[in-house]
């Protein structure tokens, strides 16, 4: 699946960037309701590595994704995402940082109505103008890497086909070819396999896993699987109440730790069950 | 008394007596505009006193003057000459217009209210009033007329669609502020292509209006049958307004079926 393109040379692989480093420092995010995220949290995750963030919904785990890109800005503390001041970025510099970070949604959010090639050099705004946007004229070398992520991903024989005919699996594989084209050093994925069926789940998180070994990319994935969380990640955070209650080696994880960060005991609703993809073997 | 219904059937939920309530202020406000000395001078006599008027009138009517047709050819193209370059414009205005009024394709508050303000003005004003404006400020003919559709056009599509793209999905745009672009590139590459249905069917359906209302701005000097019309009134020649009468009914039935088939087939 590692095919690359004829056209490009075997060292223009996707990810030309280096892989980013996060390290937040006393992170607090309030939002404008009052609701608490995230309570002064602190978190260093190196480049490279592959983590599942697991925890209830409202635990705080889509706040802290969202904070790692700028979309949900911090309400104090700081953050530092390969070494740049993500915190203190605005404007032009936001957008140039957020270039630089991938990110894969529950719903896959891709524009329905037109092709899969235009969703993907959505992952190129970062380095086109604004008046080549709006005339839908991207470059060769934009286009070249959009291909590049479509084959990566096994799609590449849809470029031409509407998003919205395609299946949820294979949306999901087009939103991460989007978040590819971007040459990302980290990329934030949040509940990605919610929406789709056990084995489409297995093969989404697959891809994943690969763009974090072959590429070298930082990945953060957000889960509520357990078994998913184990399998696929390298590290394991586990939040509770905007607060970080476990942080360790994904695959020693034990369900007694899953249960205190659950808060509750685990049962079946907390696997997804269907093919074992854990390579690292999965504890009892 | 419900629960000889159902046994465990909760209590009637009360407040009908708000429908009672406002079916007596709806009678209340009719009898009071109907009202002699307050109200509006309306009485049914006016069609008993003049139905010998009315019928000559309709008698008229029912035979139209065909061999006026030839005049009426040049008038009926310019209207929909007319209705045709202010539906293209108006649409074309319309798209970043709608977007500037939209929360989902503008977060900035100042700027949309000012557009929003700005299009409630230009729709509070009838097509009529500015096409009589409109003939004073650049001269009788077809011009004043365009002017006062596109008006009238932007007004109504901007808020329809605007409306749409409120209701869209969000995320695509979500998608496209976290790969880094601009409010700008956000909602050409991730929003337009899921706006463009909405878009096309407001602007078809704003033709179908611009067709009808083209018709008649000339009674106030702004080109297209309005003038014809308001000449053979004048001279009471209801045979040959009977005629024009039946040639929009034409018009108009085929615009609103060949656009109606087309927003079909966009679905």
């Amino acid at each position: 699946m590692t095919r690359i393109s004829p056209e490009t040379p075997a060292g223009a692989a996707t990810a030309a960037s280096a892989p980013w480093s996060i390290r937040l420092r006393d992170a607090v995010v309030r939002y404008p309701n009052g609701v608490v995220g995230l309570k002064k949290i602190s978190l260093d995750i190196e480049a490279g590595e592959m983590v599942s963030i697991v925890g209830l919904s409202g635990s705080g785990k889509s706040s802290l994704i969202r904070t790692i890109n700028g979309l949900v800005p911090l309400s104090s503390g700081t953050l530092e995402v390969g070494g740049h001041r993500m915190d203190l970025a605005r404007g032009r510099e936001l957008r140039r940082l957020r270039g630089q970070i991938g990110m894969i949604f529950q719903g896959f959010n891709l524009a329905g109505r037109t092709t899969v090639l235009n969703n993907v050099l959505v992952g190129r705004l970062a380095h086109t103008s604004v008046p080549r946007t709006l005339v839908g004229a991207y470059r060769q070398r934009d286009r070249q890497l959009a291909f590049e992520a479509l084959d990566r991903v096994g799609m590449l024989e849809r470029v031409y086909h509407r998003a919205a005919h395609l299946s949820g699996g294979q949306q999901q594989r087009v939103a991460i070819a989007r978040a590819l084209a971007q040459e990302p050093g980290i990329v934030l994925a949040d509940e990605p396999v919610a929406s789709l069926d056990p084995p489409t789940a297995h093969a989404v998180m697959g891809d994943l896993r690969r763009i974090n070994r072959e590429l070298g990319i930082t990945v953060l994935v957000n889960l509520h699987l357990l078994d998913l969380a184990r399998g696929y990640g390298t590290r394991l955070i586990g939040l509770r109440a905007g607060e970080i209650v476990y942080d360790g080696p994904a695959a020693t994880a034990t369900d007694a730790d899953f249960e205190r960060i659950y808060g509750r005991p685990i049962g079946d609703q907390d696997l997804l069950g269907g093919q074992s993809a854990a390579p690292t073997g999965t504890p009892a | 008394m419900s629960a000889a219904e159902y046994p465990g059937l909760p209590a009637k939920p009360g407040g009908r007596w708000k429908i009672w309530l406002a079916i007596a202020i709806i009678a209340a406000i009719t009898a009071v505009t109907l009202a002699p000395g307050i109200g509006v001078d309306f009485s049914l006599d006016a069609i008993v006193r003049n139905w010998r008027n009315g019928a000559e009138k309709i008698g008229q009517l029912l035979v139209p003057d065909w061999s006026f047709f030839p005049r009426t050819i040049e008038p009926l193209i310019e209207t929909l000459q007319m209705a045709v370059i202010a539906s293209v414009i108006g649409a074309i205005v319309s798209v970043p217009l709608s977007m500037w009024a939209a929360r989902l394709t503008n977060p900035n508050r100042i700027t949309r209210g000012l557009v929003r303000t700005i299009l409630n003005i230009v729709r509070a004003v009838p097509d009529l009033l500015y096409a009589a404006v409109l003939v004073a400020m650049v001269g009788v003919g077809a011009l004043p007329g365009i002017i006062a559709l596109v008006l009238f056009n932007v007004g109504i599509v901007v808020k329809l669609v605007s409306e749409a793209i409120e209701s869209g999905d969000p995320g695509p745009g979500e998608a496209a502020r976290a790969a880094g672009g601009t409010q700008t590139q956000i909602n050409r590459a991730a929003l337009l292509p899921d706006i463009w249905p909405p878009f096309i069917n407001q602007a078809l359906y704003a033709f179908e209006l611009n067709v009808r209302a083209s018709t008649v701005l000339g009674l106030v000097g702004a080109g297209g049958l309005g003038l014809l019309i308001d000449a053979v009134r004048t001279f009471y020649r209801y045979d040959q307004l009977a005629l024009i009468i039946l040639e929009i009914l034409v018009v108009v039935v085929l615009i609103d079926w060949a656009s109606a088939a087309m927003r079909k087939r966009l679905k």
